[in-house]
């Protein structure tokens, strides 16, 4: 009972926080909202008994990528956004993307079906019998190998165009 | 359950009030050292050999006057030095300082916690850990803190790689993510003799994140004149120093727990063979300090990406190699 009620609180908070990234003028505390809400992410798959995840959610979500993206808001010295953010434009596309992808997600998760839609390899009973970590990778590694390797390769390809994009031509 | 709440709240105030003390006499430790390998006194006015010495800075921090620059963001001006100090601390919990004891009859364990990821909860909580000096430095509004802060994200994001391939060899060879685990697996051979190259990289990239001083680029004093920490005063300097010594003692702690056995000895009682190695790892750390001078900023990136990112990467596959044949 307790539990659940601090993992509709942790859930909250990281709703919260998300809003709290958008609606921010400064751009590094709109960083922080989203390292907090990261960590409170993390939090949420603590209560859901997913410790390696909330670990890893944790070292590179809250750690390294917001830490890149301090980074580059640090080099490029993007101190306070200046007047109003330019929402016109994106506005109608947000708001079509809102309409649609909310009840699709609400669809998803099968309302009035319980939660039997959500239901994969990934369950309590298989978390006590088999531990996490192997769970995990029983699962990364066999049945979803391909998809596996080709985000690997996609990360690849993008780490080759960022270093070919800031290489120095030679003419 | 009352009895358990007890125990824990007990043993929780005994190892912070106990590790901030020797954190504490730390600062004492490596200015005598430093003073006795440059042949000088090192502080000696305050108490016999100076030993009050870390209390009247202690009182001296208190008594000055705060500062807080007009220019700076107030908010994450004050949040940067609790984050660098609350992490370290946060790190005292999952430390195994020995096996368990028999004490009136009952059991206890020398650790708070013992949980299945710990050694990720380590990497984790020192990422973020490091966000204390990267805000410190936007936050003051000043030129030095602020190259001192970008300093700091990208020695953090480069030196993160490095040591975290390090300690998956350690994850491969003891086969477990819990530090208890890991410390009970180095019952026959400790970790540093099946692999030295990773415990190698291991303690550069430490001290690297340490920002200790081959690799201090963030509060460089010679260029930045003390770096993020520059427009700090007070409380709040004294926060940011003493989450330095504490990262520094738990990176004795760390490398004393993955690489050297642990609480693993002879003769004397487990928890005295884990300060012995802890306290040794950090007389290296203070002995190299006083050693190598500074690096230039552009080697420090050059090590980590041309020579120990590869050289970590290779290690792990070796490893990883070796214990799938054996």
């Amino acid at each position: 009972m307790l539990e659940s009620m601090l993992l509709y609180l942790a859930a909250a908070l990281t709703l919260v926080t998300s809003v709290m990234v958008a609606v921010t003028r400064n751009t590094v505390h709109s960083a922080l909202w989203m390292v907090a809400s990261c960590f409170l992410l993390a939090v949420v798959f603590l209560f859901l008994r997913l410790q390696f995840m909330a670990a890893l959610q944790v070292i590179i979500y809250a750690g390294a990528v917001m830490m890149f993206i301090i980074f580059a808001i640090m080099m490029l010295n993007l101190r306070v956004n200046p007047g109003r953010i330019q929402l016109r434009s994106t506005k109608t596309a947000g708001l079509v993307l809102v309409l649609f992808l909310f009840p699709a997600l609400l669809l998803l998760l099968g309302m009035g079906r319980g939660i039997a839609a959500l239901q994969g390899q990934v369950s309590l009973r298989a978390l006590e019998q088999f531990g996490e970590v192997p769970l995990l990778a029983n699962v990364m590694f066999s049945d979803y190998l391909l998809p596996f390797e080709l985000v690997s390769i996609l990360l690849t390809v993008g780490v080759i165009g960022a270093v070919a994009l800031a290489k120095k031509r030679k003419d | 359950m009352s009895e358990l709440l007890l125990t824990l709240a007990v043993k929780s105030v005994l190892v912070v009030s106990v590790c901030m003390l020797m954190v504490a006499y730390l600062t004492l430790a490596e200015r005598k050292i430093l003073g006795f390998i440059q042949l000088r006194y090192g502080p000696n006015r305050v108490g016999y050999w100076g030993l009050l010495q870390p209390i009247a800075d202690g009182i001296k921090a208190f008594l000055k006057e705060e500062l807080t620059p007009a220019n700076a963001d107030r908010k994450v001006f004050l949040l940067a030095p609790i984050i660098s100090i609350a992490a370290p601390m946060l790190l005292l919990v999952v430390i195994p300082f020995g096996d368990t004891v028999t004490l009136f009859g009952r059991e206890f364990t020398l650790y708070l916690s013992n949980p299945d990821i710990g050694i990720l909860f380590v990497l984790g909580i020192s990422t973020l850990g490091s966000y204390g000096g990267v805000l410190g430095g936007w936050a003051s509004g000043n030129k030095y803190g602020y190259i001192g802060g970008v300093r700091s994200t990208a020695m953090m994001v480069s030196y993160e790689l490095s040591m975290a391939f390090a300690v998956i060899c350690v994850v491969l060879l003891s086969n477990s993510l819990s530090l208890v685990d890991i410390v009970h697996s180095q019952a026959g051979v400790w970790n540093i003799f099946k692999a030295p190259v990773a415990f190698l990289i291991f303690l550069i990239s430490g001290l690297a994140e340490l920002n200790r001083t081959p690799f201090d680029m963030p509060e460089a004093e010679a260029e930045l004149c003390c770096g993020y920490n520059v427009e700090y005063s007070s409380m709040k300097f004294a926060l940011f120093f003493f989450g330095e010594y504490t990262h520094l003692f738990i990176l004795g702690c760390l490398t004393t727990t993955l690489f050297l056995g642990g609480w693993h000895g002879p003769l004397l009682p487990g928890i005295i063979w884990f300060f012995i190695k802890t306290f040794a790892v950090i007389f290296l750390c203070i002995w190299q300090r006083a050693t190598f001078p500074r690096l230039r900023w552009d080697f420090v990136m050059k090590l980590e990406w041309k020579f120990l990112l590869p050289l970590a990467i290779v290690n792990v596959l070796a490893t990883g190699f070796i214990v799938a044949i054996f």
